[in-house]
């Protein structure tokens, strides 16, 4: 425990550029432009009437209805450092392996009594606990210093931020939504995260290429080979990837409602979605057939990368 | 008392290179051990064998234990500097201790604390902001503030200046090594390490060519430096190896009594170097009479 936990921040010193400034850049951007947009507004009606006339407005709708839009816009903010942090995952788990090769300190690594086994696993814990984590403190510490600049703006109109919406929503049932969605993908990824980690223990150089060309190659054959035997386009290997990643228990936290798709990151979009059915959804599809292939195929790639790594040392 | 290294037929091929051919090897505590060989005579294959860095055929026991499968337990017992400047770049030296500090149950903060404060090195120091003498120098301070029975050094002062290199043994003779530690060195620059070793181990084409205390090989072998006249008369005492310097004819020689030779010329107690010269040069010249044999 004692040393899987100075793994853990061994990772986090190597990579505070992804894990801490990424997110503290993206939540800085939003403050910054929360403030741009307030002094933008004040410069041109100084007396600050269309903010006075805009917060009667919102005071005049339902509380219901306020709640909803802060709700969604809770969930709505986190959409960009949900993209940001897959590229963030993405490239961590390519360097993993790869970078320590590189620079030959994996003799250094080798030279501590950790096992290799740990130390995939601290790599793997980082990207699918570590990472997330930070991502979401970050973002709540963001939506904390955008409530409270919100709410010095309309006490300076004279209105109230805690009826006008602050108290009409409860933050904390948006952020474990997104943190339900965060982790669960981390689940429902891992045969990705598995293939990148294996990529990351055999590459000899550039893994950025190594992870995407064979499968595209791959995908390109068997679309043409498809072809030319049956004469349609089927959907091959990236296909298959793309909608496993479609598939994501986040995404499908909003699915078909009433005929109609609505899907967004995370979003339910009217109040019948309750997160009480998109946390059944969500563990519908990590208790699903497919999330076991997925397991299956991520513990293959895995055993792959901890003997590659075993091996690390040969020439 | 059981030794620190055995081996039985230790053998590594690399496809169809043999890089390590059957060695038998025994080290016991409390000795200072040089691995001496050419470029690709397996040295380096024979550490990755004995660190558990390398699959390996044959039988190998580092401590009582299997390296190729108990690395990690093995690690808590053996250190080891397998070239300069490995430490990871990124690394400040605060990190790279309270790393070494919860992961090695032997690692004393304060004593590397205490190599260090003899060095420029500071704890807010990056491994990156370091010169290659310096990182040698924090590296070696980690290692020696980890209390094990296995040193391993793989050419650890290669590229230093000289000033570093000498400093580094002093270091290393003075403040760690001790009756129940082992040190195993590889270098190229033998004559800095010779006065240290206790013990001497050839090695060529994968194979032992020589393993002997350095007490042995001074007893054993025997420098004779002649004049001109007398080469002929010191020649058929059968030499293992012959040169020339200044004129004068040096001969060396494998179990001729400093009785035998003293009455010819001056008698000295060759280098590790010349030893070694002899002795790859007499086994080339021994293969190339085996080749002749066969044809």
């Amino acid at each position: 425990m004692k040393r899987l936990s100075i793994l853990l921040r061994r990772e986090f010193w190597e990579n505070k550029g992804a894990f801490r400034t990424t997110p503290l850049v993206i939540g800085g951007l939003y403050v910054v432009f929360l403030l741009m947009s307030i002094f933008t507004t004040a410069h041109i009606d100084s007396d600050l009437y269309t903010f006075r006339e805009a917060v009667r407005v919102m005071a005049d709708q339902p509380a219901e209805l306020r709640g909803m839009v802060m709700y969604q816009g809770i969930l709505g903010s986190s959409v960009f450092f949900t993209v940001v942090m897959g590229f963030v995952i993405f490239f961590y788990l390519l360097g993993s392996l790869y970078d320590d090769r590189k620079d030959r300190s994996i003799l250094f690594w080798k030279s501590l009594p950790a096992s290799d086994t740990l130390t995939l696993a601290s790599k793997l814990i980082s990207a699918m606990v570590v990472i997330p984590t930070f991502f979401l403190l970050i973002l709540i510490i963001t939506h904390i210093i955008m409530a409270i600049i919100g709410s010095l703006m309309i006490l300076g109109v004279d209105g109230n931020p805690w009826t006008l919406f602050l108290g009409v929503v409860n933050p904390f049932k948006a952020w474990a939504m997104i943190a339900a969605s965060w982790y669960a993908h981390s689940i429902w990824a891992l045969p990705i995260y598995g293939w990148l980690m294996l990529v990351s223990a055999f590459a000899p150089r550039v893994p950025l290429l190594f992870a995407t060309l064979p499968p595209l190659i791959f995908a390109v054959l068997q679309t043409w080979i498809d072809f030319l035997r049956t004469f349609t386009l089927k959907s091959n290997i990236v296909g298959v990837v793309g909608e496993w990643i479609f598939n994501t228990p986040a995404i499908l936290t909003a699915e078909v409602h009433d005929g109609v798709g609505e899907i967004a990151l995370g979003v339910p979009l009217t109040d019948d979605f309750d997160h009480a059915v998109t946390l059944v959804n969500m563990l519908d599809r990590l208790f699903s057939a497919q999330m076991l292939i997925g397991l299956v195929i991520a513990a293959v790639f895995l055993a792959a990368a901890l003997w590659l790594r075993h091996r690390a040392t040969e020439s | 008392m059981n030794p620190i290294i055995s081996a039985r037929g230790l053998t590594k091929r690399f496809g169809r290179t043999v890089a390590v051919d059957h060695i038998d090897l025994n080290i016991p505590p409390g000795r200072i051990v040089g691995l001496i060989g050419p470029n690709g005579a397996g040295k380096t294959t024979a550490l990755k064998a004995i660190l558990g860095l390398t699959n390996f055929d044959g039988e190998l026991s580092v401590l009582g234990k299997n390296p190729a499968r108990d690395r990690a337990a093995l690690m808590e017992d053996v250190c080891f500097i397998a070239d300069v400047a490995v430490l990871p770049r990124w690394i400040r030296v605060w990190q790279l201790i309270d790393l070494t500090e919860q992961i090695h149950p032997r690692f004393s903060r304060e004593k590397c604390i205490e190599y260090l404060a003899d060095t420029k090195v500071t704890l807010d120091h990056k491994v990156k902001q370091l010169s290659k003498g310096m990182v040698a120098q924090l590296h070696l301070a980690l290692v020696m503030a980890i209390d094990v029975s296995l040193l391993v050094l793989d050419e650890p002062t290669l590229g230093l200046d000289i000033i570093y290199r000498k400093q580094f043994y002093t270091n290393l003779l003075n403040d760690y090594f001790d009756e129940e530690r082992t040190i195993l060195i590889t270098t190229h620059q033998v004559e800095e390490i010779e006065h240290i070793l206790t013990d001497l181990i050839f090695i060529q084409d994968g194979k032992i060519v020589l393993e002997s205390t350095m007490d042995e090989v001074q007893e054993r072998y025997t420098e004779l430096m002649v004049s001109k006249d007398q080469a002929e008369q010191a020649r058929k005492l059968n030499p293992l190896y012959e040169r020339q310097l200044f004129g004068k004819h040096i001969f060396l020689y494998d179990g001729v009594t400093k009785e035998q030779l003293s009455s010819l010329g001056e008698l000295h107690t060759p280098s590790v170097a010349d030893l070694f010269v002899a002795k790859m040069k007499g086994s080339l010249k021994n293969e190339a009479e085996n080749r002749g044999d066969e044809a």
